[in-house]
């Protein structure tokens, strides 16, 4: 049921460290497509960025566990019954709203976050036969190198895609139901009503020491991973 | 005459022969272009290394890399005659016939972007040798896109 505007009240939803990967995911994911599109010497940004969305992506699936409550997949993944009958809300008059990423949405937030690892590893993985491989390449055979950088030009584009309909999806919350997403990833707050409200301020907050801790090893793994050769020459 | 008339025939047999050896098979153009993007991948490759800064740049290996490069870049375009797109593994696309005219251009940036890399290689330009090794993979990576199979 659509309330009045003057109903409902501001609520923290999003952690600091949900708001600074998704943003952080965004100027990466802006940067890859632009690199990897270009080519040339742009290339060598292509991989730092890809490193360094790697290492965001894996930072963000560990946070997915012992996150702040509303990071968790235990509070965005629903059933598909549920997801389900969400969408065919959607699209009607009512709206029903969510505290965190709504049972649709959070569908959403696993497949980009798995696709995006799958990407970011294939791209360690791929040689695009002009003057760049992987840090990894080496360990698999040419043809195969071949074979995943065409997986990681076919994972591109369907990222694309997804990005597409994900920016699709919050720009009809924005003007149909007139819910501000965007606003609510920078500020971490969302407008809510009352009894949801209440629910958000009395959730499971994120603990800083455990994030700084998790993102500290999902960077040192992704830097051990690409200097892996360097590391273990024999 | 009649020893005359057999000479004759046997030397147009010969010919004849000599002509259908010096037509190379579909498989032979296709070996032909490929062995040449080979040996181009083989010399261009390491000079990547230099152009991200993995490797310190050195002038004699990079004159010698592309005094290689430069004949090397002329090679391949006469291995894509007619009736080769579906050769062997080839990845040729079908637009580089359709669209010869563009694949032409293609070819022809390619070696102009090479040669260029040659001559700063000669000249010791390291900075502008990294550079251009960029812009020599985006004329790669142009034709790539458009004329090869992903």
């Amino acid at each position: 049921m659509t309330k009045p505007a003057t109903d409902l009240i501001s609520a923290p939803v999003w952690d600091g460290f949900v708001r600074v990967f998704h943003w952080s995911l965004v100027a990466l994911f802006v940067i890859s497509v632009i690199t990897g599109k270009v080519g040339g010497n742009a290339i060598a940004w292509h991989m730092w960025s890809g490193y360094a969305i790697l290492a965001l992506v894996l930072f963000r699936i560990l946070w997915g566990f012992v996150g702040g409550e509303y990071a968790r997949y235990g509070s965005f993944l629903s059933s598909p019954g549920r997801a389900f009958r969400f969408a065919k809300g959607l699209m009607g008059k009512t709206h029903e709203y969510v505290v965190g990423h709504n049972p649709v949405g959070g569908w959403m937030v696993l497949a980009l976050l798995l696709l995006l690892a799958t990407q970011a590893v294939l791209g360690l993985f791929s040689n695009d036969e002009i003057a760049t491989t992987g840090p990894l390449a080496r360990y698999i055979s040419d043809e195969a190198s071949i074979k995943l950088m065409s997986r990681h030009r076919l994972i591109g584009d369907l990222l694309l895609i997804m990005v597409g309909v994900h920016i699709a999806a919050v720009l009809f919350h924005l003007f149909v139901k007139k819910e501000n997403l965007v606003r609510a990833m920078f500020s971490g707050r969302k407008e809510l009503p009352a009894e949801l409200a209440r629910e958000a301020e009395a959730s499971r907050k994120a603990s800083m020491p455990l994030g700084f801790i998790l993102l500290s090893i999902a960077i040192a793994a992704v830097a051990i991973a690409v200097n892996w050769p360097a590391l273990f020459k024999s | 005459m009649k020893t005359l008339t057999k000479i004759a025939i046997a030397a147009g047999a010969v010919a004849l022969a000599t002509t259908a050896m010096a037509q190379p098979k579909p498989e032979n153009f296709v070996k032909q272009r490929q062995s040449a993007f080979a040996l181009i991948g083989w010399y261009f490759g390491p000079l990547g290394a230099v152009a991200k800064g993995e490797k310190p740049f050195n002038k004699d290996d990079a004159v010698r890399a592309t005094s290689y490069l430069v004949p090397l870049s002329k090679m391949p375009w006469e291995g894509f005659v007619a009736g080769t797109e579906n050769v062997g593994n080839t990845k040729a696309k079908p637009e580089i016939w359709s669209k010869a005219a563009d694949f032409k251009k293609a070819a022809d940036n390619m070696q102009t972007e090479m040669a260029k890399l040659a001559q700063l290689a000669s000249a010791g330009d390291e900075a502008g040798f990294k550079k251009q090794f960029g812009a020599v993979g985006g004329t790669c990576k142009a034709c790539h896109d458009d004329f090869r199979k992903q």
